[in-house]
């Protein structure tokens, strides 16, 4: 049991729960001072999603969405690509599978696989430009996927107003997808499920989704750490140079972690169009760009912590809307706090590091000089710049 | 309007005087990227910082109804949270970059939160009276034709732009501390064992920046329109991050950098008003980014290339001329 | 002659219980040219970074100009006149050779800096002391005897009396060595006291007054230069007799592995870095490679493994050419390479020791089981290396980084020899690792080459070369100037002539050996 608590998972544990408890106490800190009734405020933030079903609900669509988003960051994060360019990917995605559904004439189950196979694609194509760009030239993938997150959506405003927008429509909107073509609640339907299908289906909006996104955790966990692929992506993440001299291709790695990582974004796309919000509408992406990072780091970068990070946040984002509509406390203290949570779950010195001490463990094993622990932490960070 | 007359008034003192109206937002944190990245602290907030200063000023403003004390104020802001990031990294030791864009988050979740207590809407600042800084004419220059529309009668924020490229040079190449700071941001090793302090140099390389980016903020909010919005700065923090890169690191190569961007944001502005579609006009000042990065990144790798190429031939050539020399 | 520094029973044992010094004395005159020898890892690195300020004793007294110091940082060794240049060079790339001089204490006019005063400050130093540099010019752009001119004009401009030389002809050509020799002598002229740190013995007799000997963080003696023979120092420096005891079984050299035919390598700055290079190995044989570090070595391994592009040449492997080719076709013909800087190419020190085992051979069967990488597989194979070659570790899960340097090139070694190797080039195979360990890898080595293996050895360590290698060709310039078909039969003396280009043999006298 001892050794449970030194364990280095353990101390992970800790110091994110650490980093949580922290930032969930400063944005109480900041609601005593602009509240009228900070308790009510904090406690409809904190409890909030739990109290109705349909808020239950609220709470598990914005999760899928967020955990597709942290897979897609957790992927290239692994690569040690500082790609952000997830929204693009998103929206687009949206828009191609939006597309599919809208206007291309098949029935429901192959129009629906057509538009998660649409969205995955253009999520992927979407990534090439930065990726071609960083991997042969070495142009910074920070900004240029930044940059070209708003051309996206701008591309995707484009095509809405002037190609899909109904005429009458009184917001920037497609018509909705017909019934049959969005995606299905996750309860079959199944005799002895039947009352609890109609219960759900009645108060929540909760899709077949759902498995998507676990698989997509398991597939993600799989590729990272169980394939040829994963070990290269992680490899060069680690240390190029080092892959390089193995013989591992390492221009070819950027290019397709990047790709493989726009999948999933393409499938957060299919999710916030076929499942959410039901058509295509201006701003569909809005406040959605960085969560993906915000899951990833709080997940520590493994596709297994992403579901839970997911969950974690988007209880925190069901909960300010809970909070927004029942007090006088805007949503947005949410991401005040994701914020602080951010720069605490990275600050290595004040909630001490988990990262195996190398000269900690020297210490253990006796063996080792000092000048050569010194070295390793010098030369350990090796970026991919 | 038609398309000749959209050629015609991009030729117009006017549209340059727009240029230089509109590349001033991205000067300035262009300026500041390039002093934190200079001692080796690429600043990721700067978008971040922008919306806070902008916020801060339009605040301040109104509620004291002094546009100076408003503007100090914002560069207070700004420091603020560059220093929060210099904490955070330099002391704390998080990743530079994550540190970056958590300030970001919490400056643009900050400001509408703030923004939605104070004046009780999410959107922009409009209900409440906030003010402007003064254009400013200057006399003899603004009586010259052509030239006068183009150089005077822009808002102070414009000349303090101009004024911090010529500021920055002075201070990078010429000042001691400034001296310390690029060899910081180049050889800390080095710099520490000459007796500069890294930390604290950098801390302050940062504060700098975020100085730089707050007046970005306040030119948008305080300048160009007289009002908060929502994520004012709309990304032209990120564009001065490319500007830095794209001037290769040099004031005045940084400032070209950003009048490229200024010059195509000035032109979707021209072209707003021909029959095209608003988003694809929209666009351009991104794309031009994306695009300018790409052919800067390809002619460094081409000149590289070239310079090997160089080389290999004068070896050639000297081996040749040695064999011949022996026979 | 009075001494200047006395370092009375310094005692440094670091964090993690490593003892680098233990009750060393060491006492310099003032004037004089004092050389500190002793193997890596001896502690004189240690002992010279707490005279400097860098590193703080843990026991022990500093005494200068008879007064008793304590240095919290290296800013208080600069107050008291002390000055050091390092190994690798602390300049700013992108600023003048002046201001690197001045960088810290720049002068200043009107609150700018004077530039012209630095450049006038920069010039009259280097003139003073016959440190010819040229102010103006980019440090990026000169050489590295100018870069090392520069530093000990940085030193001298804040007024340094002791002057510290970590290792300072490790990167230099032999005309550059004899041009920093002038200077030191010029240096000691005016007054200046130089503390020489070399393991190169040639230089030990040839530029100090006195010399004292460290080994295994103790101080052997000090002892007058002229009173003592390079044998008799090299003895004091290992404790036992330098040439290694390696029974070697005879050699049975069979049939060419890899002809390597006229290779040329230019820098990016534009230096001739290898020029027209060609020999072949040969099945069973250690090819070695003698020259002082600098002279191409680590360029010749990283062209011939794909990691730098040629600028001309041919490399022949089984019928194939493989120049220029990538490092993974490279590997797929069968050569191995154990790399030179184990931290930046060898391993990623954050990935677990089994996956820095298997990247050569992660894509292939069996590892491969269809879309999936077999970690069963990994870990049974991995548990056999760390066995096989006496990895000390609890489990093939931890992070590479975690080992010791030994260790971590252990595992190198291992990845690098079970992959069965058709060719292997290493490049310094023992560097900086202890003497265990060391022992292991070199008999691994001639283990493989025994049974068949061509192997290319490059490395600094002269005797290293000289006991493993059966063939041994020397590089000066990029260039070969000596092959010495039979190694057991040249002298350490010969071997030396060659890698300095002072005697050179024709090509047609070299090339029945190549």
């Amino acid at each position: 049991m001892k050794s449970f608590f030194k364990s280095k998972g353990f101390r992970e544990f800790l110091r994110i729960v650490l980093a949580l408890v922290i930032g969930l106490t400063l944005g109480f800190i900041i609601t005593l001072f602009v509240s009228e009734d900070p308790i009510n405020a904090y406690k409809s933030l904190l409890l909030g999603p739990l109290t109705r079903l349909n808020r239950i609900g609220d709470w598990l669509e914005e999760s899928l969405t967020l955990i597709l988003l942290g897979l897609t960051i957790c992927i290239v994060f692994n690569a040690s690509q500082w790609y952000i360019g997830v929204e693009g990917q998103m929206i687009l995605g949206a828009l191609a599978s939006g597309c599919v559904a809208l206007y291309v004439p098949l029935p429901p189950f192959p129009r629906i696989l057509l538009a998660f196979l649409a969205a995955m694609i253009v999520g992927a194509l979407w990534g090439l430009i930065p990726a071609l760009l960083k991997a042969y030239y070495n142009a910074n993938e920070l900004v240029t996927s930044l940059m070209l997150n708003t051309v996206a959506l701008k591309l995707f405003e484009y095509v809405l107003k002037n190609f899909i927008m109904h005429e009458k429509s009184r917001s920037v909107s497609s018509d909705y997808i017909g019934k049959e073509f969005r995606l299905g609640t996750f309860i079959p339907d199944w005799p002895f499920l039947h009352n609890i299908r109609e219960l759900w289906m009645k108060q929540t909006n909760v899709t077949v989704m759902v498995y998507v996104v676990i698989a997509a955790v398991i597939v993600v966990y799989y590729l990272l750490y169980k394939t040829p692929f994963g070990y290269e992506l992680r490899t060069v993440g680690l240390n190029a140079k080092f892959a390089r001299y193995g013989g591992i291709n390492v221009n070819k790695t950027i290019i397709l972690s990047i790709m493989v990582s726009g999948i999933f974004a393409g499938l957060a796309g299919v999710h916030i169009t076929l499942a959410i919000h039901n058509r295509l509408i201006s701003n569909m992406t809005s406040g959605l760009g960085f969560e993906g990072i915000n899951i990833a780091i709080l997940a520590g970068n493994n596709p297994l912590g992403v579901p839970i990070a997911g969950l974690l946040y988007g209880y925190l984002r069901a909960g300010a809307d809970v909070m927004e509509r029942s007090s006088d406390v805007s949503r947005e203290l949410v991401y005040v706090i994701q914020a602080m949570v951010l720069l605490l779950v990275t600050a290595e010195r004040l909630l001490p590091v988990v990262k195996t001490r190398i000269a900690e463990h020297q210490e253990e094993t006796g063996n080792g000089s000092a000048g050569h622990v010194k070295q390793i932490e010098e030369k350990g960070d090796t970026h991919v710049n | 309007m038609s398309i000749e007359l959209v050629i015609k008034s991009i030729f117009s003192s006017l549209f340059i005087a727009s240029v230089i109206r509109i590349s001033t937002p991205i000067i300035f944190p262009a300026m500041g990227g390039l002093v934190a990245t200079a001692a080796g602290v690429p600043n990721m907030a700067l978008e971040g910082i922008m919306n806070v200063g902008a916020f801060t000023g339009v605040m301040v403003s109104a509620y004291t109804g002094n546009v100076w004390l408003a503007i100090l104020a914002g560069m207070v802001a700004g420091i603020m949270m560059a220093l929060l990031l210099g904490v955070f990294h330099l002391h704390f030791k998080s990743d530079l970059f994550i540190a970056g864009l958590a300030v970001n988050l919490m400056s643009s979740g900050g400001t509408v939160f703030l923004l939605y207590i104070l004046t009780g809407d999410k959107g922009n600042s409009s209900n409440l009276r906030s003010l402007s800084v003064p254009n400013i004419d200057i006399p003899l220059i603004k009586d010259i034709p052509f030239l006068g529309d183009i150089l005077s009668g822009h808002p102070v924020f414009t000349y303090l732009a101009f004024l911090s490229v010529f500021l920055v040079y002075i201070f990078l190449y010429r000042t001691r501390f400034g001296t310390h700071l690029r060899a910081v941001g180049e050889n800390p090793e080095a710099a520490t064992t000459l007796g500069i302090n890294v930390t604290r140099t950098r801390l302050i390389a940062l504060a700098i920046s975020g100085v730089l980016a707050s007046l970005g903020g306040m030119n948008l909010s305080m300048a160009y329109l007289q009002l908060f919005q929502k994520e004012m700065a709309a990304g032209r923090g990120w564009i001065g991050i490319a500007a830095v890169h794209l001037g290769a690191y040099k004031p005045v190569g940084v400032m070209l950098a950003s009048m490229l961007f200024g010059f195509a944001d000035a032109i979707s502005n021209q072209l707003g008003s021909l029959n095209i579609p608003s988003q694809l006009v929209q666009m351009i000042p991104y794309a031009t980014t994306v695009v300018a990065l790409a052919v800067y990144a390809i002619q460094q790798r081409q000149s590289a290339l070239d310079r090997m190429k160089k080389y290999q031939k004068e070896h050639t050539d000297s081996l040749a001329a040695e064999a011949s020399n022996v026979e | 002659m009075q001494p200047i520094i006395e370092m009375k029973n310094i005692v440094k044992i670091y964090d993690n219980g490593v003892v680098a010094n233990n009750g060393v004395n060491f006492v310099v005159n003032k004037g004089e040219i004092h050389a500190l020898v002793g193997e890596n890892g001896a502690g004189k690195s240690t002992l010279m970074k707490i005279l400097y300020g860098i590193e703080q004793p843990t026991d022990g007294e500093i005494i200068l100009n008879g007064e008793s110091v304590t240095f919290k940082s290296s800013l208080d060794a600069i107050d008291h006149k002390i000055g050091m240049v390092h190994q690798n060079f602390m300049l700013v790339p992108s600023f003048t050779v002046a201001s690197n001089v001045v960088l810290g204490s720049e002068p200043l006019k009107k609150g700018l800096i004077d530039r012209e005063k630095v450049l006038q400050v920069t010039q009259e130093l280097s003139d003073q002391f016959g440190l010819f540099v040229q102010p103006d010019a980019i440090v990026d752009s000169i050489n590295v005897g100018q870069r090392q001119r520069v530093e000990i004009l940085k030193t001298l401009y804040r007024k340094a009396e002791i002057l510290i030389l970590d290792e300072p002809t490790a990167v230099l050509t032999p005309q550059e060595t004899q041009d920093l020799f002038k200077a030191i002598r010029t240096l000691v002229q005016q007054g200046k006291t130089v503390i020489f740190i070399t393991h190169k013995l040639r230089e030990v007799k040839e530029i100090s007054d006195r010399v004292t000997v460290m080994r295994h963080g103790k101080m052997i003696g000090t002892v007058d230069t002229k009173d003592v023979t390079r044998e008799q120092m090299a003895n004091m420096m290992v404790g036992r007799e330098v040439f290694l005891n390696i029974t070697k079984p005879e050699m049975k050299r069979a049939e060419k592995r890899m002809e390597i035919k006229n290779i040329s390598f230019i820098s990016d700055t534009g230096r001739p870095v290898l020029r027209d290079v060609s020999f072949n190995l040969y099945a069973g044989e250690i090819l070695g490679i003698a020259g002082v570090e600098g002279n191409g070595q680590t360029e010749l391994v990283e062209v011939l493994t794909g990691l730098k592009k040629s600028a001309g040449g041919s490399v022949i492997v089984k019928d194939e050419e493989i120049l220029d080719h990538s490092p993974r076709d490279i590997r797929q013909k069968g050569i191995a390479h154990i790399p030179e800087d184990r931290l930046t190419n060898g391993v990623a020190v954050r990935a677990s020791i089994e996956e820095n085992l298997i990247v050569d051979r992660y894509f292939r069967a069996p590892y491969k089981k269809g879309f999936m990488l077999d970690y069963k597989l990994v870990d049974s194979k991995s548990n056999e290396l760390i066995k096989q070659f006496g990895i000390l570790t609890p489990n093939a899960k931890l992070p590479v980084g975690s080992l010791s340097g030994g260790n971590m090139q252990k595992v190198i070694v291992a990845r690098e020899f079970s992959s069965n190797p058709y060719v292997l080039i290493a490049s310094q195979p023992t560097r900086g690792i202890d003497v265990g360990a060391t022992e292991f890898i070199r008999e691994e080595l001639v283990k493989i080459r025994t049974s068949g293996c061509a192997i290319l050895l490059v490395s600094a360590d002269l005797g290293e070369v000289m006991s493993l290698s059966d063939r041994i060709v020397t590089l000066y310039e990029g260039k070969i100037t000596g092959v010495f078909p039979k190694a057991a039969e040249v002298s350490e003396e010969e071997l030396g002539l060659y890698m300095l280009g002072i005697k050179q043999q024709t090509y047609e006298e070299m090339e029945k050996f190549l």
